[in-house]
């Protein structure tokens, strides 16, 4: 069940809308690219190793994942959702997955390959192909393997290498990865020259890297500035924005400019002590996705005090790093899309945190963004951006004694999302903020 | 009557009972190395006197531990394997060798890492393409698990070695394969049941026993006169892993399973490990791309700019059709593992496949929980009355 509209309690920014629009843009943008005979390709995230060539080829991107939240925030997922049922999978799958599938089967089997005219935001055009990533989890690759069986269309899965924390110190393992990543991409270029028929720009490559890496600079450091009491942007603008930096959705001259502008407005914000709720009481770390479909869940705890100040790494920038050097606009892109995956890695070597790219993070930003709490939403149909997450709420009680709720829900199905029952369980959490806050301060943190 | 400590018999002790060797060879003196998945080269442990040994779930065992560390809604055999972990049924164990194999092997892995604390543990990464510079990656990787195997065991890893380990292995393979040929009759001589009980004892031995308990058990199958009686149905399973007899004896109530193309059953034995000059190669090239696990990205050719469906289920699918043909298989049976998204995604296709082959197939899920035989019986022979 959907929460009901609420009084909007958050203080949203004002320049999270401009950059908003842009990436919802981008689908308008792929229809128009088919109509005028361009191409246009369906990626899945990738973290940033396979955009910048296609953004540099002039190829429109549009991206199913981000398109299932956006069908599920607009009521649109379930007629997909439903769909996928019937074709045989598995309804337990990704709900992103799954919404793609109901809409590659409708468009092609009904539609003979025209957008459903309910389709949001204009919908996806059929690409040209597909550009999928091995990255973070195993549906980000079969997923768009699956999708051969509505369009005959080629795949191209990007790999993503995953080193453990310790064995990434094995003398020459980054160099490994690099070589890997290098050639592979050079040989992902060769590919989507022979689909669009047309030679790499090199010089513009070299730009496009340049650019993303400033975007998602700029964009880390809009982030860092949420460190500040009171945080002064919520993690809805977060969510609302990241998709120009993680996706790299619309052009990224504009996405630089927009989210400086969203740095000086956070910069004022913090200047002038003005918070993204009116009263924050409790800071807390949101892990993993939304609940898409039941947004205005965050205003009504916001009415309660509750500023969420930080989010997954999934969904953060790489921690900046100086590729100036670094000549070759390919081997550029493979140290940035690494940084990504092992930038913390030496931090969590160190504290002898060996859960993984994606549960160290949350020790860091508890402590430096002085969560009182962590809220864990636990996905049913995206277990990979779940499974870390017992692990995470161990690891911050032992720690550092911040505590966490655990709701389960999903990004796509809102029936498995009680936003009743998650209300209900605040005010007892809020209890157990206040006690580790005593519980923190005796053994000596200092928040 | 069979003698007790030798073929069929000896495997079904060693399957009731899995680590009482491991913990006879340790108290003996060796070292033990568990791993979950059959992507681990355990050449590389054999060649280095380790004894490699396969930690499994326990679907008998309700999972307990394991909620402390993995959510519920995730892969039941990772959250089981490391409930067994977690309590302690593993303790002969000196370390752990884990494995990219897939999304929950990976994650399991970092958990299991962090919540025991054995003398070894290494994680090898896996690439999910067979391209060229994957496969160059990846024989970095059994590099990389050479140079820790190394300094665990203070010994030299040596290519002599290295290369009898491979044969013993190629040799355990031919083995496996020679047992399934055993099967191809109507009756088959032995039946599925038999089979899970004699590849998971040979996952929980060394190479050498593994050898002579498969050369027993062929040689008493082929002697005996009771087998298995003939039943309607030759049934091919198709999943991730079936290596429990309970699950296996609901489809055998009423069929014979003649394939168990599961990493419980064929999947890990069906090719073999070619002798190159650098032998990591050779191990790189078997692991990499001869296991058939739907893990593994395939594709008609590599890099194509055209795509046909057909050809695409070739490519994926395609070893299926000689066993369907040469062991007069009847009926297929997709069984997954919930939660298992490699082969989840597979099953519209492969149902296509089997399709395009006149092959009645269904597609059946469980939990990996004895609760879940009611239900899958009932599945499973309503899928054989529609064949019969």
């Amino acid at each position: 069940m959907v929460v009901e509209k609420a009084t909007k309690t958050i203080n949203r920014l004002e320049s999270m809308h401009p950059l908003r629009a842009k990436v919802n843009e981008t689908y308008l943008k792929s229809v128009e690219a088919i109509q005028a005979g361009k191409p246009a390709v369906w990626g899945m995230l990738n973290f940033y190793y396979g955009d910048p060539i296609l953004k540099a080829m002039d190829i429109e991107v549009v991206y199913p994942e981000n398109y299932g939240a956006i069908a599920a925030a607009t009521g649109a997922a379930q007629q997909y959702l439903d769909r996928a049922d019937a074709e045989g999978f598995p309804t337990h799958l990704c709900g992103y997955s799954l919404t793609t599938l109901g809409y590659a089967s409708r468009m092609m089997k009904e539609l003979k390959g025209q957008i459903p005219p309910e389709a949001p935001i204009g919908g996806m055009p059929k690409p040209l192909f597909l550009m999928s990533s091995a990255a973070i989890c195993d549906a980000r690759y079969k997923w768009f393997q699956a999708l051969g069986r509505y369009m005959d269309v080629p795949v191209w899965p990007l790999e993503a290498p995953i080193p453990g924390i310790k064995e990434f110190f094995i003398e020459g393992y980054y160099d490994r990865m690099v070589k890997l990543g290098v050639k592979h991409l050079r040989d992902f270029v060769a590919f989507v020259e022979g689909m669009v028929g047309k030679k790499m720009d090199w010089d513009k490559l070299d730009k496009t890297a340049d650019l993303m890496i400033e975007v998602n600079r700029v964009w880390h450091e809009v982030n860092e500035l949420r460190k500040a009491r009171p945080c002064p942007m919520h993690s809805r603008d977060f969510w609302s924005a990241m998709p120009a930096a993680l996706f790299l959705a619309g052009d990224l001259e504009d996405s630089l400019r927009l989210y400086q502008d969203m740095y000086k407005e956070v910069k004022d914000r913090v200047n002038s002590h003005v918070g993204a709720i009116p009263d924050e009481k409790y800071r807390l770390v949101f892990a993993e996705l939304p609940p898409w479909h039941s947004l205005a869940f965050f205003d009504k705890l916001a009415e309660r005090g509750w500023n969420f100040v930080i989010e997954s790494v999934g969904y953060h920038p790489p921690i900046p790093m100086d590729l100036s050097k670094v000549s070759d606009p390919l081997e550029r892109i493979t140290k940035f899309s690494l940084q990504f995956l092992v930038g913390y890695y030496e931090d969590a070597r160190k504290q002898n945190v060996l859960g993984g790219t994606t549960a160290y993070p949350y020790l860091k930003y508890a402590r430096e963004w002085k969560c009182d709490g962590a809220l864990l939403h636990p996905l049913i149909s995206c277990r990979s951006a779940s499974t870390h997450l017992p692990y995470v709420s161990d690891m911050l009680m032992e720690k550092l004694k911040v505590p966490s709720l655990s709701i389960e829900g999903d990004i796509v199905d809102l029936r498995l999302f009680n936003p009743e029952d998650a209300l209900a369980k605040a005010e007892p959490f809020e209890e157990t903020m206040e006690h580790y806050r005593k519980m923190r301060k005796q053994a000596g943190f200092n928040w | 009557m069979s003698d007790r400590n030798k073929g069929l018999s000896k495997a079904r002790e060693i399957y009731l009972n899995c680590p009482q060797r491991a913990r006879e060879l340790k108290a003996a003196g060796k070292k033990i190395i568990g791993y979950p998945c059959v992507y681990v080269p355990l050449e590389m442990l054999t060649a280095l006197d380790i004894v490699p040994y396969r930690t499994c779930g326990n679907m008998k065992e309700p999972v307990t531990e394991a909620d402390r560390a993995l959510p519920h809604s995730f892969c039941p055999i990772m959250r089981s394997c490391l409930d067994c972990a977690l309590k302690g049924k593993n303790d002969f164990l000196d370390g752990m060798v884990t494995i990219h194999s897939s999304d929950p092997q990976e994650k399991t892995a970092r958990v299991w890492e962090s919540y025991t604390n054995y003398p070894y543990f290494h994680f090898i990464d896996m690439p999910i393409t067979v391209r060229p510079e994957a496969l160059e990656y990846f024989k970095s990787q059994l590099n990389d698990f050479r140079k820790t195997l190394e300094a665990f065991t203070g010994k030299k890893l040596s290519k002599d070695k290295l290369e009898a380990a491979i044969k013993s292995h190629n040799q355990q393979r031919t083995l496996v394969r020679e047992l399934y040929e055993l099967t191809k009759s109507s009756p088959p001589r032995i039946s599925g049941t038999e089979i899970v009980q004699v590849v998971k004892a040979l996952t929980s031995l060394p190479v050498v026993e593994g050898n002579d308990l498969l050369t027993e058990t062929i040689s008493e199958v082929k002697n005996r006169t009771a087998g298995p009686e003939k039943k309607s149905a030759r049934l091919l399973i198709w999943s991730s892993t079936l290596d429990d007899t309970d699950v296996m004896q609901v489809f055998e109530a009423k069929a014979n399973v003649v394939m168990n193309e599961s990493c419980g059953g064929i999947r890990a034995y069906r090719a073999g490990v070619k002798f190159t000059a650098d032998p990591l190669e050779g191990l790189a090239d078997y692991y990499l791309n001869e296991i058939t696990c739907a893990r593994t990205f395939r594709q008609a050719t590599l890099g194509e700019t055209r795509k046909d469906y057909a050809r695409d289920l070739q490519s994926r699918f395609g070893y299926l059709k000689g066993i369907i043909k040469e062991w007069k298989i009847n009926g297929a049976i997709m069984l997954l593992v919930r939660y298992c998204d490699p082969f989840a995604f597979e099953m519209p296709s492969l149902k296509d496949y089997f399709n395009s082959l006149g092959i009645p197939s269904t597609y059946i899920e469980y939990d990996y929980t004895t609760g879940a035989l009611a239900p899958l019986r009932t599945r499973v022979e309503a899928f054989l009355e529609t064949i019969s």
